[in-house]
Formats: structure tokens, C-alpha cells, sequence
């Protein structure tokens, strides 16, 4: 869906910001850009929606080279939402998230109608908040109200540089979770720069890992964690493998290929998300204290898990990634 | 207090006239300034070169240092010179009153409309622009919102100096209250004196205060919340 070839940006000046960099970003997927600062990943953001043009090689947008696009245009076509101070100060929470619907010349009542949604989707009361300015939000109601405005002209893909950065970390969590689950729903192609490698780990399909401007490794989260592609990714990770091996891993990775146990009638309030991370499953037996808990993917019961297996499971892993340091 | 209803019933009238000159003055001169100073400090944010902005700034700060008396004599020689070339212009009146008044009003706005957008985070505008706004919706609905108390403080400040540089008018026979300090000092009589004077600085206060009320009112209402007031919680 977007793919970079050969891209390389040098500003003025000869920092060689992003160099020779080569990827495809799937559709619906979430790729996170991760590296230091410094490593050229807001820059490769920024280039898809053309706020910087790349020195040579080409983005290519569903198969269209961005730079024949008109900028204006291809913008108000791309979702994009930035760390805390993004919001217009003079605009009520409604206008914010109307800016680019009115750009594009939605009517009057389209706009209000989706403004009504959009904060729904975002757990914010349409009637409490459209007619507040966001000097009158906490942070992590701004934030939501960044997300909500870069969904708002229903774009299908979204930038989106640190948007939690800000953030203290149990309102960050909170928001992540929102994130992930909303984006279940949307299916939006996403590119979400952080330099946090929990943060990626936990919101990536794919994460392109970055450094001065080359491309270290592009995999899936656990293939990261489980095998980095050399040196450097290695030291990258450091001494958090142990703890994001434990991320990485997804209950359904764990559970037998056929569903196991007693089929309940219905979706229970409490269970286990299949794509959640085993540290995940065993915060879930620690806030219930069951021995055992449903796990489902979607609405789909998968099993149930024991706590003793989830433990096992977690130890052996843990020995796993210790064993090849 | 019968001396001042005399007061006023012999000097009364022409008050009022040279008050409504005063003021017809003051603000065309002002309008002319602001059509000059707010599209320049506009266009000073934007030129490619930093250099012509801090030149144009420059400038107008040290047209600000002339003395008031001489910036009304040089208005009045400059339309002189300009005269013998053939040029239709007035020398004394009120046109040359308003050269110089426009000249004396146009830093304070030039100034603050410059440093008004200047101030806009860049932040904000690249988060408008990534959003696909174009540069003229960028000016419009995103930097001139957010600098507009600036740019009235400074029209505020302009005004304010221009009444005060507008009684000299009365030297070159431009009219305005300036004309009857002019003859309380010919006549060493302080009722004349007083009754240019007085309503002078009265203007002067009443335009400050009205127009502060008018910069509170430009300003955007979720500018003037202050951040404390927000609710805590996510």
C-alpha cells in the first residue's frame, strides 16, 4: 500500500537524515517506526504526507508517486496526529476535529454528525466536551481528541508521531489499549513513530527499527525480540528482552489447536484476548484470582487457560531468550 | 462652577469642532497605517530572506526616533520638494498631518504584527499543514487568530502616540485640538490651553481603554482560559 524505494533525505546543511531506505507498509497494518532520536523515523513519516520531500528515490501511495500528487490534497487524504500540542488552542473541541471535514467541505449537519461519533469512538461525551477549548482538557483527553481529529475525514491511512508521548504512564497504558482496540475495528493503515520499544512492541504488526537513517531490522514484534537481526538490534533491546519477550509472546501462541473444555454460552465479560501478551493473561488471573480463565479470539472461544500452564509457559520462555545471551 | 459653564459656553463649540478634527485625524491616520503595517508584518514573516525583515523593522524603529516636531517638518518639506517637481500636493493642512502621523503609527503595529505571527508556535502550524491546509488557510484561520491580541495591542499603542503627535498638527494649520494649544501659547491664555489639552488626553485615555476592551474581545476565547483551570482527570 505504501511502499519506500530507495528513499534517501539529506537536509541542508549534509545531515543525512533517512539513506537508502527500502520497506512496504501492508495495508490495515500498524507499522511503528522505532529508534533514537536523531534516527530519521519522523522524517520518514513526515515524507508520506509530503511535509518534507524526500532528496531522492519514491513513496509510492497505492502504486501513485507522492510527489505527483498535490500536497494538499494527498494531506487532507492522510490522518495525522502529533505528540500533545497538537491541538488548534482557538478552537473548540468540536472545531479541532472538524478542520479537515471542513477543508473538505463536508455540510454542516455531516460535520456535526461525525464530531458526535468521533468522540463517542474516543469515550469522550459529545454534550461535556465538543463546545470545550483544549485548555480546559487533562492530557489524555487531549490526546484522544488528536486521535479523534486525525480519524475524522475517515482517511485510510493515519500518521501518527509519539502520540502518547506525553503522557504520564497509566493514562499512556489506558490510551494504548483504546488505540489497539479502536484500530481493531477501523482496520486504518497506520504509521505510528515512537521511540519507546515498549510502546512498539505493544502497538506494532511490524516494527521497521531505525538508526542514523538505515533500516536495521523490519519483523514482526517477537521476531525482533526473539531474533535480532544483528548487533546493534541486540544492544537496542539491551536489557529489556526478558521483559518484551514476555510481551511478544501472544496467549495464542500457547494454547492447543483445538479448542479445549466446556464451550460457554455467550462471551464472558471476563476472559482472555487471544492477541493479548501472556504478561497480559497474568495480570487478568491476578485481578480475578481464578485457576482458570476462558480465552477468546474476537468472539471466538479458543479454550480455557490454566494459571499453572500460563506460568510454565512464562518461565520456559524466559529461559529461552536467557539461554542465547 | 459659574466659571466653567462660562468656559464652556464661550470655548464650547469650537472644542467640539477642533475635537471632531482631532479624532477625523488621528484615525484616518491610523487606517492608512494599519493598511500599510499589517500585509508588511505579514509579508516580513514570510520573505525568504531574514535579512529584509530585520531591515524593514529597523527602519521603521528609527523613523519611531525622529522628534515629533521635526517628523512634522520634514512631512511638510518633503511635499514641498515634492511640489516643485509639479506634483498636485498640499503643503500645509491636513495632509501633511497625515504623513507624519502615518509614519509615527506605522511601528507599533508593524512591530507586533510581526512578532505576533512570529510567536505562533511552529508546531501548530506544521500540524496545519500536515492536515492539508493551504498557506492562506494556514494565515487565516490558524496564525492571525492566534496573534490578533498582539496585533490590536500594537494598533492600541499607535493610537494612543498618534493623538498625543496629532496636537502638532495645529502648527501647520492641519486643525485638531493642536490648533487651540497652539493659540493658548500665542496668547499666553490657559483656558485655551486647557481646552486643547484636556480633551486631548481624554481621548487618549478613552481610545486606550476602549480599545483594550476591543483586544480582550479579539482575543480567542480558549486563549484566555488559563491552563490551570483545566480539569484533572483523563
Amino acid at each position: 500500500m505504501i511502499a519506500f524505494e530507495h528513499v534517501c533525505k539529506t537536509y541542508p546543511g549534509g545531515v543525512e537524515a533517512v539513506r537508502d531506505l527500502c520497506m512496504e507498509v501492508r495495508e490495515g497494518e500498524t507499522l511503528v517506526l522505532l529508534g533514537t532520536s536523531g534516527s530519521g523515523k519522523t522524517t520518514t513519516m513526515k515524507m508520506v504526507n509530503r511535509l518534507i520531500d524526500p532528496t531522492s528515490g519514491r513513496i509510492l501511495i497505492d502504486g501513485s508517486d507522492v510527489m505527483e500528487i498535490d500536497p494538499i490534497e494527498l494531506r487532507r487524504k492522510i490522518g495525522y496526529a502529533i505528540q500533545n500540542i497538537g491541538l488548534f488552542p482557538h478552537m473548540t473541541v468540536a472545531e479541532n476535529i472538524a478542520v479537515v471535514p471542513r477543508l473538505l467541505r463536508w455540510s454542516r449537519q455531516q460535520i456535526d454528525e461525525r464530531v458526535v461519533q468521533l468522540l463517542a469512538m474516543v469515550d469522550l461525551e459529545p454534550d461535556e466536551f465538543r463546545d470545550r477549548y483544549p485548555a480546559q482538557l487533562s492530557g489524555g483527553q487531549k490526546q484522544r481528541v488528536g486521535v479523534a481529529r486525525a480519524l475524522a475525514a475517515d482517511p485510510p491511512i493515519v500518521l501518527m508521531d509519539e502520540p502518547f508521548g506525553a503522557l504520564d504512564p497509566i493514562t499512556r497504558e489506558q490510551l494504548q489499549n483504546e488505540f489497539l482496540e479502536l484500530e481493531s475495528e477501523i482496520q486504518k493503515t497506520v504509521i505510528f513513530v515512537t521511540h519507546d520499544v515498549f510502546e512498539a512492541v505493544k502497538m506494532a504488526d511490524r516494527i521497521a527499527l531505525l538508526d542514523a537513517g538505515r533500516l536495521q531490522q523490519l519483523s514482526g514484534p517477537a521476531e525482533l525480540v526473539e531474533s535480532p537481526a544483528d548487533e546493534f538490534v541486540e544492544q537496542f533491546l539491551g536489557q529489556h528482552r526478558f521483559q518484551l519477550s514476555l510481551l511478544t509472546r501472544t496467549v495464542r501462541t500457547i494454547m492447543p489447536a483445538a479448542a479445549a473444555g466446556p464451550h460457554p454460552a455467550g462471551v464472558p465479560a471476563v476472559r482472555v484476548r487471544a492477541r493479548g501478551s501472556l504478561v497480559e493473561a497474568l495480570d487478568l488471573f491476578k485481578q480475578t484470582s481464578q485457576a482458570e480463565l476462558p480465552v477468546y479470539a474476537g468472539r471466538q472461544f479458543l479454550g480455557r487457560l490454566e494459571k499453572q500452564r500460563l506460568l510454565k509457559e512464562i518461565a520456559k520462555s524466559l529461559g529461552s531468550t536467557g539461554a542465547r545471551e | 462652577m459659574i466659571a466653567v459653564t462660562e468656559f464652556l459656553q464661550t470655548l464650547g463649540p469650537q472644542m467640539l469642532q477642533r475635537t471632531y478634527e482631532h479624532v477625523y485625524l488621528t484615525f484616518l491616520s491610523l487606517i492608512i497605517a494599519t493598511a500599510i503595517a499589517l500585509p508588511l508584518g505579514v509579508y516580513l514573516t514570510r520573505t525568504r530572506w531574514p535579512a529584509l525583515a530585520s531591515g524593514v523593522l529597523g527602519l521603521a524603529g528609527v523613523i519611531q526616533t525622529v522628534p515629533s516636531l521635526a517628523m512634522v517638518a520634514y512631512a511638510v518639506t518633503l511635499l514641498a520638494l515634492l511640489k516643485t517637481t509639479g506634483a498636485p500636493v498640499p503643503t500645509i493642512g491636513s495632509f501633511p498631518a497625515i504623513v507624519a502621523l502615518v509614519l509615527y503609527g506605522l511601528l507599533p503595529i508593524l512591530r507586533n504584527t510581526y512578532t505576533g505571527i512570529r510567536q505562533v508556535d511552529p508546531a501548530i502550524i506544521e500540524v496545519a499543514r500536515g492536515m492539508g491546509m493551504t498557506a492562506r488557510q494556514i494565515l487565516l484561520r490558524v496564525e492571525l487568530p492566534l496573534s490578533l491580541a498582539i496585533i490590536m495591542a500594537g494598533v492600541r499603542i499607535a493610537t494612543v502616540w498618534t493623538i498625543g503627535v496629532a496636537a502638532l498638527g495645529g502648527l501647520i494649520g492641519a486643525g485638531g485640538l493642536g490648533d487651540l494649544i497652539m493659540r493658548g501659547l500665542r496668547t499666553v491664555h490657559v483656558g485655551y490651553l486647557l481646552a486643547g489639552s484636556v480633551p486631548a488626553s481624554l481621548l487618549a485615555l478613552l481610545s486606550d481603554w476602549v480599545l483594550g476592551r476591543v483586544e480582550r474581545w479579539l482575543t480567542p476565547p480558549g486563549l484566555r482560559i488559563q491552563p490551570s483551570a483545566a480539569e484533572k482527570g483523563v
